[in-house]
C-alpha cells in the first residue's frame, strides 16, 4: 500500500508540476531595483551625434505573423542594406501581441530582452509604469527630430504631454457592407448607428437576400469603440490617462449599459447573432456573402477582399453609433514600438535611427499597402506607392476619414490590467446574449470583476 | 572496517538512485514546493511573490463562483472524454483483432490520433464547426455555431479530446486483447456462448488490468487537456468550457496572478491525487476478491 501511495502521489504531482512549473520560474529571481537603477546611464535616450555605432546589433522583437510579418522582414532587411551606420537590426517573431509582451516580462527579469519591442495599445499603460523604458520623447528632444504623425494616433500613445512610445501600426473599426445587397434592397446609405441597422433589416432581409443582418464578433475593443463613440470615460483619472485609473467608469457614466441593450436588442430580434467571439469572429459570414453587415478593423480589409475575391462589391462606413445622440469619435488599436533602456548608448542610438527608418513617409507608405494599416505619418500621402494602393482601394479612404474626424479626447483608455478587461467584458457579453443575465447584471459583473482586478493590481505593484 | 564495507554497501543503491532524484528534484520536487510557496502570495506584475496572504488564495478561490463553475466544467468534462475515448478505443481494438485484407489500413487510422498534436487536431475542428464555410453544418443541414453555443462548445470540445485520446487506448487494448488465449474463446463456443456473451463474460474480464490502467491514465490526461480549449473555445462562450488548466493558465500568463494560479494547481493537485488513490484502492479490493 505504501508503494501504492507513493505512486499515486507522484502520478498526480507530474500531472500538475507539468504546468505549474512554469509559474514557478518567473517568481524566482528577487527583485534589486537599486541595482538595476544603479546600472541605468543617466542619457539613456543617446542619438547619433554621441556614439559610434558601427556594428552595433539591435534586437527587434515583433507580434506580425503571416502578410504583415513579410512586409516587416523586408522592412527589416530594407534597413540593414540602407542605414549608413552600420546598425544590424535582428528581427524576431515572438508570436501573437499577448504572446510578445509576456515573453518580454519573462526576459525583463534576467534583463536579456530586446532593445526594440512592438506592444499593442492595451499594453501601453502597462509599459509606462515598467521602468524599462526610454520614452521616444526624450530621443525626440535630444535630436530635435520632427515628424508630422497622424495627431489622433499620436494621441493615444501621449500621456501627460510625452510620447511614450513611437505609432507603428495602427488601425481604426469600421463598418463593411455587402453594396450589392444594399443596392438590391433600395438603400442608398449605409447605416451610422444601431438604431439605422434595426429599420433596414427588414428590407435587407427580404429585398436584399441577406440571411444575416449584421455579423457581430464578441469583441471587447468593440465595447471600447462604442464608449468612445458616446464620447464616455472607460476608466476613472481621465480615462487612467492623468495617473494610474482606480476603478472603471462605464458603469456609473451609464455607457456600458446603453452598449449592452443596443446589442442585446438587435440579437433579440435575430438581426446580430451571436457568431463568437474576438476580432476575426464576424468576417467569415460577411466574406461568404451571408452577412450583410459586419464590424471589423482597418487592418481586415485586404483580407476581406481577397477573401470576397469579387463575389461582391465591398462598401466600407464609419464604425457605427449605439445611441442616435452620439457624439463621440472612434479611438485607434494596433501597436507601437518602445525602446528598452538596457544601458548601452550604442544600442539605444541604433534603436532610435531604426525607429526612425520605420516611421518614414517612404517605409509608413510600403507599409500602409501591404497591410492596410493606417501610415502613421500624414506625409506618406505624397508618396506614390500610398496614391496606388488608395486608387486601388477606394474603400480605405472612410478609414482615413473617420480618423480625421475622431479628436484626440476621443484617444481612449489606459489601464493596467486592459488585457484581463477585456477578455472580461467578452465573457460578459457572451454571458447576457446567451441569456444567462440581463444587460443592467452583465455591466455591474463586468464593472466589479474588473475593479477587483485594478484593485489587486494596484496594490501589489506600489512602489 | 567491515562495518564500514556493510555501511558503503547499504549506501550503494541510494547513489544509483542519485540521477533519477536529481531529474525529479529539479523538475518535480522543486516547482512542486516553489508552487505551494507562491500560492501562499499575492505576486505582482512580474510574478513575483509580493504580499504574504496566507491561505487568502485559496479562500478567494472557494469563494469565487467563476472557480466552482470550473470544477463542474472539468468534472462534466472529463467524464465525456474518458467515456468516448475509451468506447471507442475499445471497439476499434475489437473490431482489428481479428485479420481481414486492409487489417493494418484500420490498425493505423485507429491508432492515427495519438500521432495528431492537439493543437492542430483543434485547428482542423475549428474549420469544420465554421458555422457558415464549416463542413459539419453543410453535412447535416444546420446552422449551429457549435463552440458559441453553450449547449455545444463544451461537447464539441470533449468529443475532440476523447477522439485524440482514442488512439493510444486502441494501442493498449489491442495490446491487452492479443494476450488473451484463442483457446478459451473457443472452449466458450463448444459450450454454446454467442458473440455477446464472449464478449461480456471472456474479453472484458480478461481486459480488466489494462482497462483499468487506461482509466487512470486518461482521467489524468483529460484533467490536464488545454490546447483544444485554448484554440477552439479560450474557456467561452461566457464560461462554459473553462478548464481548470486553462483558467490556471489565464490567471498565471494572461492576468499574471501567479498566486492565485499556484493555488488553482494545488487544488487541482489533490483531487487528481485523491482520485487516483481512490482507482488504486477500488483495484485493489477487487484483487482480493478473487
Amino acid at each position: 500500500m505504501k508503494k501504492r501511495l507513493t505512486a499515486a502521489v507522484m502520478a498526480a504531482m507530474l500531472a500538475v508540476t507539468a504546468f505549474t512549473g512554469c509559474g514557478g520560474n518567473s517568481g524566482n529571481v528577487t527583485e534589486d531595483t537599486t541595482a538595476e537603477d544603479s546600472a541605468k546611464s543617466e542619457n539613456s535616450a543617446a542619438v547619433a551625434g554621441d556614439v559610434d555605432m558601427n556594428g552595433t546589433e539591435i534586437t527587434f522583437w515583433h507580434a506580425m505573423g503571416g502578410v504583415n510579418g513579410e512586409a516587416m522582414e523586408y522592412l527589416v532587411d530594407q534597413f540593414n542594406k540602407e542605414n549608413e551606420y552600420g546598425i544590424k537590426v535582428v528581427s524576431e517573431y515572438q508570436g501573437s501581441y499577448d504572446d510578445a509582451l509576456n515573453k518580454l516580462k519573462s526576459a525583463q527579469l534576467g534583463n536579456m530582452g530586446a532593445d526594440l519591442v512592438q506592444v499593442y495599445d492595451i499594453g501601453t499603460r502597462f509599459m509606462i509604469d515598467s521602468d524599462w523604458i526610454i520614452p521616444i520623447q526624450d530621443f525626440m528632444d535630444k535630436d530635435d527630430y520632427k515628424v508630422n504623425l497622424e495627431e489622433n494616433i499620436a494621441a493615444y500613445y501621449t500621456v501627460n504631454n510625452e510620447l511614450y512610445s513611437m505609432p507603428f501600426n495602427s488601425s481604426t473599426p469600421i463598418l463593411y457592407y455587402n453594396a450589392d445587397m444594399f443596392k438590391a434592397a433600395g438603400i442608398d446609405a449605409a447605416p451610422a448607428t444601431f438604431n439605422e441597422i434595426e429599420k433596414i433589416s427588414d428590407a435587407l432581409k427580404t429585398k436584399g437576400g441577406a440571411k444575416e443582418v449584421i455579423s457581430l464578433g464578441i469583441y471587447g475593443w468593440f465595447f471600447e469603440q462604442f464608449l468612445c463613440k458616446q464620447g464616455l470615460n472607460y476608466a476613472d483619472n481621465g480615462n487612467g490617462r492623468e495617473s494610474a485609473a482606480t476603478a472603471v467608469e462605464f458603469d456609473s457614466n451609464g455607457g456600458a449599459l446603453q452598449i449592452l441593450e443596443a446589442w442585446k436588442k438587435l440579437y433579440d430580434e435575430g438581426i446580430a447573432p451571436n457568431v463568437g467571439r474576438g476580432g476575426d469572429a464576424g468576417l467569415a459570414d460577411f466574406s461568404s456573402g451571408k452577412a450583410a453587415i459586419t464590424l471589423g478593423s482597418t487592418a481586415s480589409l485586404k483580407q476581406i477582399l481577397e477573401d470576397v475575391n469579387g463575389k461582391f462589391e465591398v462598401g466600407t462606413a464609419y464604425f457605427p453609433a449605439t445611441g442616435d445622440d452620439d457624439k463621440g469619435g472612434v479611438s485607434i488599436g494596433g501597436a507601437s514600438l518602445w525602446a528598452l533602456d538596457n544601458g548601452d548608448d550604442k544600442k539605444a542610438a541604433a534603436t532610435w535611427e531604426f525607429i526612425k527608418f520605420l516611421v518614414s513617409a517612404e517605409s509608413q507608405a510600403y507599409w500602409n499597402a501591404q497591410t492596410g494599416y493606417f501610415p502613421v505619418t500624414t506625409d506618406a500621402y505624397n508618396e506614390e506607392i500610398f496614391k496606388n494602393n488608395i486608387a486601388e482601394y477606394p474603400q480605405f479612404q472612410t478609414a482615413i476619414d473617420q480618423l480625421h474626424d475622431s479628436a484626440p479626447q476621443y484617444a481612449g483608455a489606459l489601464l493596467s490590467v486592459f488585457s484581463e478587461a477585456r477578455a472580461t467584458v467578452e465573457t460578459e457579453i457572451e454571458n447576457m446574449l446567451n441569456g444567462k443575465q440581463t444587460p443592467e447584471e452583465a455591466v455591474e459583473k463586468m464593472a466589479s470583476s474588473i475593479n477587483a482586478a485594478i484593485e489587486d493590481y494596484n496594490l501589489v505593484n506600489e512602489e | 572496517m567491515k562495518k564500514k564495507q556493510s555501511f558503503l554497501k547499504k549506501l550503494e543503491p541510494y547513489g544509483f538512485l542519485l540521477p533519477c532524484l536529481a531529474v525529479f528534484a529539479v523538475f518535480l520536487f522543486y516547482p512542486f514546493a516553489k508552487t505551494i510557496y507562491l500560492s501562499l502570495f499575492k505576486t505582482n506584475k512580474m510574478g513575483q511573490a509580493k504580499i504574504f496572504v496566507g491561505a487568502g488564495n485559496y479562500l478567494d478561490l472557494l469563494k469565487s463562483d467563476s472557480f466552482y463553475n470550473s470544477l463542474v466544467v472539468t468534472v462534466i468534462f472529463v467524464i465525456i472524454v474518458v467515456f468516448i475515448s475509451m468506447t471507442l478505443g475499445l471497439i476499434g481494438a475489437v473490431l482489428c483483432n481479428r485479420t481481414f485484407p486492409g487489417i493494418r489500413f484500420f490498425s493505423t487510422a485507429y491508432a492515427l490520433p495519438m500521432a495528431i498534436a492537439s493543437a492542430s487536431a483543434a485547428m482542423i475542428f475549428k474549420i469544420m464547426l465554421h458555422p457558415s464555410v464549416g463542413i459539419i453544418n453543410k453535412l447535416l443541414g444546420l446552422d449551429i455555431n457549435w463552440v458559441s453555443d453553450n449547449r455545444y462548445a463544451l461537447i464539441c470540445v470533449a468529443v475532440l479530446t476523447g477522439w485524440l485520446n482514442s488512439g493510444i487506448n486502441f494501442l493498449y487494448f489491442s495490446a491487452g486483447l492479443s494476450n488473451i488465449d484463442d483457446s478459451i474463446y473457443e472452449r466458450a463456443s463448444v459450450d454454446g456462448a454467442n458473440a455477446v456473451q464472449k464478449f461480456f463474460r471472456l474479453t472484458i474480464p480478461n481486459l480488466e488490468p489494462i482497462i483499468f490502467y487506461t482509466l487512470v491514465v486518461d482521467i489524468i490526461q483529460a484533467f490536464q487537456s488545454f490546447g483544444q480549449v485554448k484554440i477552439l473555445t479560450q474557456g467561452g462562450p461566457g464560461e462554459s468550457t473553462n478548464l481548470i488548466v486553462y483558467s490556471i493558465y489565464r490567471d498565471a500568463f494572461f492576468n499574471y496572478r501567479f498566486g492565485t494560479a499556484a493555488a488553482e494547481s494545488i487544488i487541482l493537485f489533490l483531487i487528481i491525487m485523491c482520485l487516483t488513490l481512490i482507482m488504486f484502492k477500488v483495484e485493489g479490493k477487487g484483487k482480493g476478491g478473487n
